[in-house]
């Protein structure tokens, strides 16, 4: 019973405890999860953004080296007059340029006159750089990069869309993606007179961008109608140009609105297609082309695996997990401390009042604590006292009840029921040790008179004086009683002999001579005394009171105040 | 309760196919066609109507076809469409069989031009009809009506230094060299001589040199010509990108050149493998129907064999394509001389 309530408190506490703690952990785990999510998905969202950033960089840079070449008085002086020293001049810079950036494929100076004819051109090559001349330099009028930018003021930049260069002659870069850059050649006049072109190597500048990024990461990258240029399948790359279009909001239904415009960004997951065994997380953005350009816009992707982006709340649940532990094993310690703490109390108090329920005093109880607990203690107490306090009133009320049944209420004397035991006892020891007993029956003579002369107020001083004199007369084992009315009873313990039986008999008569003062009377009391004795005159205390009654009877009818023997015993 | 109605009419649908379907029911009819030529409703009433099932396999290049019939020898289909510049190749490798043209009920329904197979070069050979003509689009000239009043007549006009940078042109080699030998007046465009190649070169190394730029999608087309202000346009997609021009808001006409636009024409053929001749000949013949005749035109925009479009008159010369005699050294030409090569590196080995 004990171990049962401090088991029963325990379990309880530290199953809300317990549950407290999971509860927490849990929402705690869910609500951090989701923001460390959003926090991967928004840092994403910035690495694309600084890619573009990165991209928009690169675009400047080729357009200040264009702007450089443009306004080079030897590509003006070319145009205007092939003379061939300033050719060499120029093919120098252009190789120079073409050395200080590997992503460039060719770098030329086309003139407006002549179809289009290339004036300096240089290609990249397997071998390395290559000056090209003569007839192998083409007419190029009819390309876009030609008739589109010789159409722009000076100093702007023309940009084109990204496509798998199939002219041929343009040796490293046929084939290659390419996005080709150009920008007018002004004369004095501000007129046009050719263009300044060079041609990016697209997969050389992506896989830079890409070496930057952490190794999972994947990257996509798709002109304004959504074909992809960059995937991390090859093959689905420049579709358009196989016959059979890839478009990125195929493959992502989401960068539809993307690809409308309608939205500059978009932030998915993908758990299918080839990503259905390693889900990512996907970031897009849309970037305007800032310079005069056949394609208005570009769409940059790029991809990491949710893996990696939940491994940073895998670590948080881990500590999460970690924590709750640690707070349910504290509210275990705690319940437990707790149910021992409110059980002890209650322990003692139900000890200590085992101990009174098997008659015992309480003690020990924890009276002066200031808690519930305390006032409990207290009224346990309390009522401890109560009850002892009124045992020992039933117990002397009882005691009292038990004299006045036993007892006469006049003289205190033993009364006929009281006596009647006793003499039973006494003949029963009698029997047994073979002892003897004396019966002495007291009747008071003319006590009538008294009563109906004076008063019963006399009458029972006369009682009263009588029962003290007759219990003085006698010894202690000798039993004095009241049987009732007029008549007392002595009974002697053993006597000696018949002659020490008459002798104590004159001498109660003779005690109860003197006289009785009673409001101015002087009364007197006489008595006859009837003597029967065991086993002589009776086996019985019936026959020895009757017996010893009648006794009484021959000394009232010999004359009164004297004693007679039932019968003259064998002494 | 309410269900009965539905009930009835179903058993009553059932009740009508388990009867229109006795003549070819249980049967397969494998089709390889090209996307918009056997859309799924006109193949249902086909069905409803014989009681075969119909199978359609689509392919979107003359390559995919040639390697799906030629894979099997023809036995994996029963019916297929195809140009009559690459028809010629099936009949060779007898992929192909005759059709029993008498069979077929529609065929008079057919504008004469088609009515008329030995007129339609290579359909006929040795008296024997091996293609039904189902499909065509011609490349006539499309022209801005503001910079030019006057319709092209020739396709001379693409020369003309009045437009030049205003013209633009299908970025196409093997029938660029037709184009070129049309407008120096070989009668044989399809099949240049040794002695032709160098003028054809020449010619197209000039219609460069008045090109605005080359084009290969009908979207690409219409976008140039808006932003570039063209003036003229050899249109590879014909009327489809006269449509295209319309909607983008242009004010356009279309000419199709007294030295005959070349065209092609997509027919319908039986394969050496076709289970059963007289469903794949009820397949073409339903075809020519006016239904799908006309759901070629409204939803495909490509002209059919049995109404004439109003934007197309009699007097049109059509000339059909042909196969080439070197399609590897046009396109190998082709290629040097759109990336601005001139003549003496474009006609090097």
């Amino acid at each position: 019973m004990r171990f049962g309530i401090a088991a029963r408190l325990g379990v309880l506490l530290a199953a809300v405890g317990l549950l407290a703690a999971g509860v927490t952990g849990f929402y705690a785990y869910q609500a951090s999860r989701a923001l460390l999510v959003q926090a991967a998905k928004n840092e994403l969202l910035n690495s694309t953004q600084v890619l573009t950033r990165r991209i928009t960089l690169t675009r400047e840079e080729i357009t200040r080296t264009l702007t450089v070449l443009a306004t080079h008085p030897a590509a003006i002086a070319t145009l205007q007059k092939p003379q061939p020293a300033q050719h060499d001049q120029l093919a120098t810079v252009f190789r120079g340029v073409m050395q200080a950036n590997p992503g460039f494929f060719q770098l030329r100076l086309i003139s407006a006159n002549d179809h289009g004819l290339e004036r300096v051109r240089v290609d990249r090559d397997d071998a390395g750089l290559m000056d090209i001349t003569g007839d192998e330099l083409q007419e190029k009028s009819h390309f876009p990069y030609v008739f589109d930018a010789l159409k722009l003021p000076a100093g702007a930049t023309y940009l084109s869309r990204i496509t798998i260069n199939h002219e041929r002659g343009a040796h490293a870069g046929l084939g290659q993606p390419t996005v080709i850059l150009a920008m007018p050649v002004a004369n004095a006049h501000g007129v046009a007179v050719g263009v300044v072109v060079v041609n990016v190597d697209l997969n050389g500048f992506f896989a830079q961008l890409a070496a930057d990024m952490p190794k999972e990461f994947e990257l996509f990258f798709s002109n304004q109608s959504g074909d992809f240029l960059i995937h991390p399948d090859p093959s689905r790359t420049f579709g358009f140009d196989k016959g059979r279009r890839v478009l990125v909001q195929e493959e992502f239904a989401e960068t539809a609105d993307l690809v409308a415009g309608k939205v500059d960004k978009v932030l998915i997951e993908v758990r299918e297609g080839r990503y259905a065994q390693t889900p990512v997380v996907v970031a897009f953005l849309g970037r305007k082309v800032g310079v005069a350009s056949n394609e208005e816009s570009f769409i940059i992707g790029v991809a990491q695996p949710l893996a990696v982006v939940l491994q940073q709340s895998d670590k948080l649940g881990v500590t999460m997990l970690q924590i709750v532990t640690a707070l349910c094993l504290v509210c275990i310690l705690l319940a437990v401390l707790l149910a021992r703490f409110i059980a002890r109390p209650i322990n003692v108090m139900s000890a200590g009042l085992q101990h009174f329920a098997n008659g015992g005093q309480v003690r020990g109880l924890p009276i002066d604590r200031n808690d519930e607990v305390g006032v409990l203690a207290r009224s346990f107490d309390q009522m401890q006292r109560q009850i002892n306090q009124q045992l020992t009133e039933l117990q002397n009320s009882r005691q009292e009840f038990e004299h006045l049944a036993r007892h006469d209420m006049l003289t205190g004397l033993p009364n006929r029921r009281l006596f009647q035991d006793r003499l039973d006892h006494a003949l029963a020891r009698a029997r047994r040790s073979g002892k003897k007993l004396a019966l002495l029956f007291i009747d008071l003579d003319r006590f009538k008179e008294i009563n109906d002369l004076i008063g019963h107020d006399a009458g029972d001083a006369v009682l009263k004086a009588v029962a003290i004199r007759l219990a003085a007369t006698t010894r202690e084992a000798d039993t004095v009683a009241r049987l009732g009315g007029d008549e007392f009873v002595v009974l002697l313990d053993d006597p000696s002999s018949q002659e020490q039986i008459a002798a104590i008999a004159q001498k109660l008569l003779d005690g109860l001579k003197p006289e009785i003062a009673f409001e101015a009377h002087a009364l007197h009391a006489v008595a006859s005394i009837g003597i029967s004795q065991f086993p002589h005159d009776g086996e019985t205390a019936t026959e020895i009171l009757a017996n010893a009654d009648r006794a009484m009877y021959q000394a009232k009818a010999a004359g009164r105040n004297c004693f007679r023997f039932f019968s003259t015993a064998a002494g | 309760m309410t269900r009965s109605p539905y009930l009835l009419r179903f058993f009553a649908v059932l009740l009508i196919s388990v009867v229109s379907a006795f003549a070819h029911a249980g049967e397969t009819l494998r089709v390889l066609t090209w996307p918009g030529y056997a859309d799924a409703d006109l193949v249902r009433v086909f069905e409803q109507r014989t009681g075969a099932k119909v199978e359609v396999t689509l392919i979107d290049t003359d390559e995919a076809l040639w390697q799906k019939v030629s894979h099997n020898a023809g036995q994996d289909f029963d019916v297929f469409a195809v140009n009559t510049a690459e028809l010629q190749r099936y009949i060779a490798k007898r992929l192909v069989v005759p059709i029993a043209t008498d069979e077929m009920h529609n065929l008079s329904t057919q504008l004469p031009e088609f009515r008329n197979l030995k007129a339609i070069p290579g359909v006929v050979h040795g008296d024997k009809a091996f293609a039904i003509p189902y499909t065509f689009a011609e490349m006539g000239l499309i022209f801005d009506r503001k910079q030019i009043k006057q319709a092209p007549t020739s396709i001379q006009v693409l020369w003309d230094p009045l437009y030049r940078g205003k013209v633009l042109l299908y970025n196409g080699g093997a029938h660029s060299f037709t184009l070129a030998a049309q407008s120096l007046g070989d009668k044989t465009p399809f099949q240049l001589a040794a002695k032709d190649w160098p003028a054809a070169v020449q010619q197209l190394i000039a219609l460069r040199r008045n090109a605005l730029t080359f084009y290969t999608q009908p979207e690409e087309s219409v976008d140039l010509f808006k932003k570039q202000g063209a003036a003229l346009m050899f249109a590879n997609y014909g009327s489809q990108q006269v449509e295209l021009l319309k909607k983008a808001g242009l004010d356009v006409g279309y000419a199709i050149p007294q030295e005959g636009a070349l065209a092609w024409l997509d027919c319908w053929v039986i394969t050496s493998g076709a289970k059963n001749r007289t469903l794949a000949q009820a397949w073409i013949d339903y075809l020519l129907e006016p239904g799908p005749s006309a759901a070629l035109v409204e939803r495909q925009g490509l002209a059919n064999t049995t109404t004439r479009s109003p934007s197309r008159n009699a007097r049109d010369r059509l000339v059909w394509l042909e196969p080439v005699e070197d399609a590897a050294r046009r396109t190998q030409l082709w290629e040097r001389i759109v990336s601005g090569d001139r003549a003496t590196r474009v006609l090097a080995p």
